[in-house]
């Protein structure tokens, strides 16, 4: 399914306009699979199990260091606006110190 | 700004992906990290571009692709919110549905579509409300973008209020809401629906299926989104299947909660003093970036250097674009081009100029736009705790050798 790319950068030399296409894409589409390099630690197994029904490990990564209180508030989210309401309490509460530790600033707000 | 590479490949088959990181020097809102590298691994359509997630797909455009007008669809970026988004679409039989308080249903295939209405065009940029995130500090919550969240395309469909009229709208209609094809891993998720008030739909907005003359990227929205010129593209519905009309506005989770910003005159809170009240974010403010040259490359000294990129706006359009080689202390005019893209669009600007001194150097662009709105400092843009709307002057750091 992935071709391995090395990239070189491009430089547009002109725009090509192309003949338009009816659906570029003739069968099911597949969206490559990227392993993220995610931290272990303390709660990953848990981390593991429950975030990744929905999104990427990239997801959690890429949104910066943060307090412990944004992190907090994201997995409650998580729980209530997206409705994974399979993540009990008890393992909100390790995702987050997970987060906190891997991804965090070092604050508690 | 320090040159931070944010990849690390990774061991498997799978390649790169982005690591975000950030400094934390608190209160300040400094230039969105730039130079992130592109991934290994590419997605459907696309080349390889800066990737934040695969699932839902999370690609940034390249500094590079801001030096021309219009952003081809390959390095187009892409926002889905969903992890579920169909993985194939069968032409022949997507159907938009028309419902709600209107006089008559509609089911519109992508056939009746092309051939029934009158087709229009237009030539808008796209930008997520979250670009450029990467500048406020302390670290705003959401993906860390640098400034590709963006892009230019020539969209090209039929006018929404043409759609609208054939179906009738009933005089107490009022709001309009917009619902995708992408769909939540857990049953009872929110579906991703944005709801509009008629008011905001004038005859500039489009059910679009095509972008620069090719069929909508699958990534972008196949077969048809829509399209808000001047808007963010929270808006801009991708895969859109749904238009119901109603007279009340439904409370709905990424309407009254996602992409809003404090509802103050600055549009801006501290960390520590939240603001009680928000708005959603709805109309673009003025902005440019630089295409070429990128951060940290080299220029010869005495060589002819043309600086190149884009300014927009929500669509009064761009009178002047700014350019100062001082840090800031003094500004001359960049050649525009002919604003041939229409007010919606990139107007594309050039700044020949010839590096006399050696070793490194700034390059700020500055757009000020038909009402006299200019693009302020980053250091001083204020801080919103989605870290939305970032429009501070562009800056790149260059050496010359």
């Amino acid at each position: 399914m992935n071709m391995k790319h090395t990239m070189k950068k491009l430089l547009l030399a002109a725009m090509i306009v192309s003949t338009p296409l009816f659906a570029q894409v003739k069968e099911d589409v597949a969206v490559p699979y990227i392993a993220f390099p995610i931290k272990m630690g303390k709660g990953f197994d848990t981390v593991q199990a429950n975030c990744l029904t929905c999104h990427s490990f990239g997801y959690m990564i890429n949104q910066g260091k943060q307090s412990r209180e944004f992190w907090e508030e994201k997995v409650n989210k998580m729980i209530h606006a997206f409705k994974a309401d399979l993540i009990s309490q008890e393992d909100a509460k390790i995702i987050t110190d997970y987060l906190f530790e891997q991804y965090g600033n070092g604050k508690l707000k | 700004m320090e040159r931070r590479s944010f990849i690390k490949t990774a061991l498997s088959a799978a390649g790169a992906a982005a690591l975000g990181s950030t400094g934390l020097n608190a209160g300040t809102t400094r230039q969105p990290i730039d130079n992130r590298e592109i991934s290994e691994v590419a997605f459907p359509e696309k080349r390889p571009m800066i990737t934040y997630s695969d699932r839902p797909p999370l690609l940034e455009s390249t500094r590079d692709v801001f030096a021309y007008p219009i952003t081809p669809n390959d390095q187009f970026f892409v926002r889905w919110h969903m992890p579920d988004i169909p993985t194939k679409i069968d032409p022949k039989n997507y159907t938009i549905h028309i419902n709600g308080l209107v006089n008559k249903e509609l089911h519109i295939t992508l056939d009746e579509l092309k051939n029934n209405f009158e087709q229009v065009e237009v030539t808008a940029v796209l930008q997520c409300g979250g670009n450029s995130r990467s500048a406020f500090q302390p670290t705003a919550g959401g993906i860390q973008w640098g400034s590709g969240a963006m892009g230019c395309a020539k969209w090209k469909g039929v006018r929404l209020s043409d759609l609208l009229d054939r179906a009738g709208l009933k005089k107490e209609a009022a709001w309009i809401g917009f619902n995708g094809q992408d769909n939540a891993a857990y049953y009872k998720t929110p579906n991703f629906v944005r709801e509009l008030h008629l008011d905001e739909l004038d005859d500039h907005v489009i059910v679009a299926y095509e972008m620069n003359g090719e069929d909508l990227p699958y990534l972008n929205g196949y077969p048809v989104r829509l399209v808000i010129p001047g808007y963010y593209s929270d808006s801009w519905v991708k895969m859109l299947s749904n238009i119901t009309v109603t007279d009340k506005y439904k409370s709905l989770f990424f309407m009254d909660v996602a992409y809003r910003v404090p509802d103050n005159e600055c549009e801006c809170e501290t960390p520590e003093n939240r603001a009680k009240t928000t708005k959603p974010i709805t109309k673009m403010n003025v902005k440019s970036v630089i295409g070429y040259p990128s951060n940290n490359s080299k220029l010869n000294h005495d060589s002819q250097v043309v600086i190149r990129g884009v300014a927009f706006d929500s669509g009064h359009g761009i009178r002047e674009v700014l350019i100062s080689l001082d840090e800031g202390k003094t500004w001359e005019n960049a050649i525009l081009d002919d604003g041939g893209q229409g007010r919606y669009g990139f107007r594309s600007f050039r700044f020949g100029f010839k590096p006399t001194k050696y070793g490194k150097m700034t390059i700020m662009s500055k757009a000020i736009n038909n009402i006299g709105h200019e693009q302020p400092f980053a250091k001083d843009i204020k801080w919103n705790h989605g870290g939305y709307k970032y429009n501070g002057i562009d800056e790149i750091t260059v050496e010359v050798v």
